[in-house]
């Protein structure tokens, strides 16, 4: 056995050398007479190290009457290596499952799509006018997150999602009306609204941590609650293209007003009942928090839709 | 013939034989059309194509109890994508920048996303979800409706 292990090492792969040695043990005889093909082959072991399957094919070719890929299968360092790589991906793909469910996991996200049209309807004129709504409490159950179906108050996924993309082929309808639409412009909008809202929700995400304070938020309820903003915004490009200028900012300051109460309304339910440490001025900073993210929801709305409505005059 | 009558309501059965190969002849033809009318876009198609089958795939999957395949959801996009070649069709005779135009773009892309999200509901069993699976639907054709009218 000192040459084929010396190969081995030559190429690489030190666990089949220890395992090499088993070689008998592991595999049915399916050669006529395996040692004596083993001596066969070793002989043309050395001079061609880089293509030592189709040497060792042709030593067994002469026994055997099978097919070139049979043969091949029934090298025992090709099996090992098979089962090897299939190990290996296995093990891969099992860690990397376990890693992606800390972050994304799966069944948490489902949570938040499990709605249906009553609940769309409820929250988007919930949005539009939230002005008469007095309950803004949310049930939980058992301390899990409860699903949209049953309690409108609850954040949900599909709204800020289906707000963001109609956002993006609105402005790209308005760009194609004002002859300024290519393609391309697609792509822009689109990767450039992206990032203001990964740069929004690190901003509230990273204020909650410095200020110290528990709350229940996740980080994907405050997704939630920064992808509302984009139903506002729909509305306001929609009206500015009706009803040109006047429209555009009369709707935009309407919805600029609903989102700031929706959102002070629904963070205060969130957040500050969670004080009970009886600082009162954590309750303080907990309300200026409330105010300077909904008071920047509309600075964020203004911002997005302008170089939209208007050519860029800059 | 599922596609073509929005109105009637399908059976669940439909979606069990999923092929790739009517898509494909749709979309190629959707290209072709859109030829005729001076816009090689063949490229974007394929792209957003690809785009909403996957959008729309994450998005079943996390809505319905039961999962789909990606090949079934591109079966059933490229089927209805049927009244957009019409509508591109159209477009070669006259442009459809004003409002007859529009108004017949606005009844075709309804017309495919009712019909899609039909079968797509019938399919996976989701009760009184068929208005939120018709709207990611609508905005897909609505992205092809673009590259049509522009």
């Amino acid at each position: 056995m000192d040459v084929p292990s010396g190969f081995r090492q030559s190429s690489g792969k030190k666990k089949k050398a220890s395992k090499s040695q088993n070689r008998p043990q592991l595999f049915e005889d399916t050669s006529v007479n395996p040692s004596s093909g083993f001596q066969q082959t070793d002989a043309y072991y050395p001079p061609q190290h880089h293509d030592p399957m189709a040497m060792q094919g042709g030593g067994y070719g002469m026994p055997q009457n099978q097919f070139p890929g049979q043969q091949y299968m029934n090298d025992p360092m090709a099996n090992m290596a098979v089962q090897y790589g299939t190990s290996l991906a296995g093990q891969g793909k099992e860690m990397m499952n376990k890693n992606l469910e800390k972050y994304v996991s799966a069944s948490k996200i489902k949570y938040y799509f499990a709605v249906d049209t009553a609940y769309v309807g409820k929250k988007l004129a919930l949005l539009t006018f939230p002005f008469t709504h007095s309950d803004w409490s949310i049930r939980y159950n058992e301390d899990e997150p409860i699903a949209p179906r049953y309690d409108h108050n609850a954040p949900d996924l599909y709204i800020p999602v289906m707000a963001f993309v109609t956002y993006i082929l609105t402005a790209g309808f308005v760009l194609g009306t004002q002859d300024r639409f290519t393609p391309e412009q697609l792509g822009i909008q689109a990767s450039s609204a992206l990032v203001w809202i990964i740069i929004e929700v690190l901003a509230m995400t990273l204020s909650l941590y410095v200020m110290n304070m528990n709350t229940e938020l996740k980080y994907l309820d405050t997704l939630a609650y920064c992808g509302y903003k984009y139903v506002g915004m729909i509305m306001s490009l929609l009206a500015g293209l009706l009803l040109k200028n006047n429209g555009y900012y009369s709707v935009l300051l309407w919805y600029s007003l609903c989102i700031v109460f929706f959102l002070i309304r629904t963070l205060r339910v969130k957040i500050l009942p969670h004080q009970h440490d009886g600082f009162t001025s954590g309750s303080k900073r907990s309300l200026y928090l409330i105010l300077t993210i909904s008071v920047v929801q509309p600075l964020m709305m203004w911002w997005l839709t302008s170089h939209i409505m208007f050519q860029t005059k800059k | 013939m599922a596609v073509l009558n929005p109105l009637k309501s399908a059976d669940h059965t439909i979606m069990q034989d999923t092929d790739l190969a009517g898509p494909l002849v749709f979309c190629l033809a959707f290209g072709a059309s859109l030829m005729l009318s001076g816009k090689l876009h063949f490229g974007y198609i394929y792209g957003i194509g690809v785009v909403g089958c996957l959008a729309m795939y994450m998005l079943l999957n996390l809505m319905s109890m039961t999962g789909v395949s990606v090949g079934c959801i591109t079966s059933v996009l490229g089927y209805c994508l049927l009244p957009m070649i019409v509508l591109s069709f159209f477009s070669v005779i006259m442009s459809l920048q004003g409002i007859v135009g529009m108004v017949f773009t606005i009844a075709t892309v309804l017309w495919c996303s009712i019909s899609a999200s039909k079968l797509f509901v019938s399919a996976l069993a989701m009760d009184k979800q068929q208005l939120l699976v018709a709207y990611p639907c609508a905005l897909v054709y609505g992205v092809f409706a673009l590259l049509t009218v522009f």
